[in-house]
């Protein structure tokens, strides 16, 4: 199915999980009746080149979109395709094109040095020895890496190891970028740093198309031309972020998303006391 | 990138893995040894005229238990290979990270059992050095090029069973109880410590449906009775059989088991 004018093209999406079941009962864990929706009718694209950012409270399917993109989920129903790929029917040609960041600090080889890990995903994913040996280099300086990259990765911190699987998820330069929660763990100069490189960097080339989950604000400010926002496995708005203050009548992204997801909070108060 | 690429980065990311444990190596060799002398003390203590001529190949009984002992190893090897690697890439989130990357799962399966495959065939070898070195054990007799062939075929033929076993544990998150039940089995009717031979009719047919038992001849026949290749047509062609069913029904197993932990977002819970 090719598809080239998105990047990421999500039609009709609906996700069901099966309730998680434990003790004796998790021997029936694997053919239990999916009931639970994680994500309803969701469908939206993403152009070449375009960052879009996935805004929602816990829960509201931000994890479960990227996961399926990734094809690491198989949706109940519906559509999705990276790069022109069907994420179920041709799985392999989608992880040709994309880069993936669970937005946890596991998935590395604790008793390898980050230098090992990094060049084994990336020889995994097609680099040669030297392009790797180059990328791994760069990278590190770009993400301040060289103290971790020959240190096994089970004596580093949570911020580092996100740092290293940023890099690993950009180590093959893929045409499209997963990311969730991209700063989660890092601290306030690691994280700015890392946003700046996006920007300035990645995405001003405009050969990279980002998909990102965040509850940073400011970063989804600063990052996103577009923000897809999700209530309930629902997408009930998708605009630039400038467009979503305007439409709701706010002064900040903040508020307008509280708004569009139809919680409670007095921001007039809040801004009569700053 | 080739599949043998993809196989060595596997291999040498195991290795690099098992180094950093820096586990004393020396300790193993050692124990192959005790082990050794203590198949070679109950050969003596059990052999006799009449117990040789009911063994199918010469070198005693000494010989034909120690085959027995360390050749079942390789089919432990095969069933635990797959399972315990894809427990520890489960348990430190690798799992999710490998299966993002444009590996194919063949080479991802193959890959994951290379290095304890080579570190079984190691330890192995040791036993095997220990005994001739010490306890009189008839390497010399070995032809290499057979046993070769039998290692080869019959790790393919054990893998199939491994790679089931791996597609449980993906789907129930536990170990496979079925995998101790063919440990089990194997080691009574397999032909471990005892010609296949003595044991009663309906357990020899028991025994011909379970690969370890053509393993084990065909082995004994090739480190002890100088059987060449050609001489061990027939349990090699056996054991390719249980690989051409195994392996592909295996891989099936494995694959429908992964796409159901997709559907059902178990892939990463333990």
């Amino acid at each position: 199915m090719a598809v080239p004018d998105f990047a990421v093209s999500i039609e009709s999406l609906n996700k069901l999980f099966p309730p998680i079941r434990t003790g004796w009962r998790s021997f029936l864990q694997p053919f239990e009746p999916a009931s639970f929706p994680a994500l309803q009718d969701v469908s939206f694209s993403v152009r070449e080149g375009e960052s879009v950012a996935l805004l929602g409270a816990n829960g509201a399917g931000k994890s479960t979109l990227l996961r399926i993109l990734s094809t690491l989920l198989l949706p109940t129903s519906g559509q999705a395709a990276v790069a022109g790929y069907d994420t179920v029917q041709s799985a392999h040609d989608v992880r040709h094109t994309l880069g993936f960041h669970a937005g946890s600090d596991l998935g590395f080889y604790g008793r390898l040095t980050g230098r090992e890990n990094l060049r084994f995903f990336g020889r995994l994913n097609h680099l040669s020895a030297a392009v790797a040996r180059h990328r791994i280099e760069e990278f590190s300086a770009r993400f301040e890496l060289y103290g971790a990259l020959d240190r096994q990765v089970r004596t580093l911190s949570s911020g580092t190891i996100q740092r290293l699987s940023l890099a690993r998820a950009l180590l093959h330069s893929p045409r499209v970028l997963l990311l969730d929660e991209p700063t989660r763990s890092l601290d306030a100069i690691a994280a700015t740093t890392f946003r700046h490189f996006l920007k300035s960097e990645l995405l001003r080339r405009g050969s990279t198309t980002l998909l990102f989950a965040s509850h940073s604000l400011s970063e989804i400010e600063l990052l996103a031309d577009r923000v897809a926002v999700l209530n309930q496995g629902r997408l009930i708005a998708l605009d630039s972020p400038s467009s979503l203050k305007r439409e709701t009548s706010s002064a900040t992204l903040e508020e307008a998303f509280f708004r569009l997801a139809g919680h409670s909070h007095d921001f007039s108060a809040e801004k009569a006391q700053s | 990138m080739t599949f043998l690429v993809q196989l060595w980065l596997f291999f040498r990311r195991d290795l690099l893995i098992a180094k950093s444990y820096r586990s004393p190596f020396v300790m193993e060799i050692l124990q192959a040894l005790f082990g050794t002398a203590m198949f070679y003390y109950v050969a003596r203590f059990v052999d006799s005229p009449e117990l040789r001529q009911s063994l199918p190949q010469s070198g005693g009984y000494f010989a034909f238990s120690l085959i027995g002992f360390v050749f079942l190893d390789y089919m432990n090897a095969a069933l635990d290979a797959f399972d315990r690697s894809l427990e520890e890439a489960r348990d430190s989130g690798t799992l999710e990270h490998l299966l993002v990357t444009q590996t194919s799962l063949p080479a991802m399966l193959a890959g994951s059992a290379l290095y304890p495959f080579a570190v079984t065939t190691l330890r192995i070898a040791v036993y095997l050095a220990w005994g001739a070195l010490f306890f009189g054990f008839p390497l010399r007799s070995a032809n290499w090029l057979a046993v070769l062939a039998v290692v080869l075929v019959s790790l393919l033929a054990f893998s199939g069973l491994g790679i089931l076993s791996a597609a449980y544990l993906l789907l129930f998150k536990r170990g496979n109880p079925a995998k101790w039940l063919v440990i089990g089995i194997s080691s009574v009717v397999g032909g471990m410590l005892f010609p296949v031979s003595i044991l009663p009719d309906w357990l020899q047919i028991l025994a011909r449906l379970n690969p370890i038992t053509y393993a084990l001849d065909a082995m004994r026949a090739a480190l002890l009775g100088s059987a060449r290749v050609q001489d061990l047509l027939k349990p090699i062609a056996i054991l390719l059989c249980f690989a051409a069913v195994l392996l592909p029904s295996s891989m099936l197993a494995f694959a429908a088991a992964l796409g159901r932990t997709k559907s059902t977002g178990t892939l990463a819970h333990r």
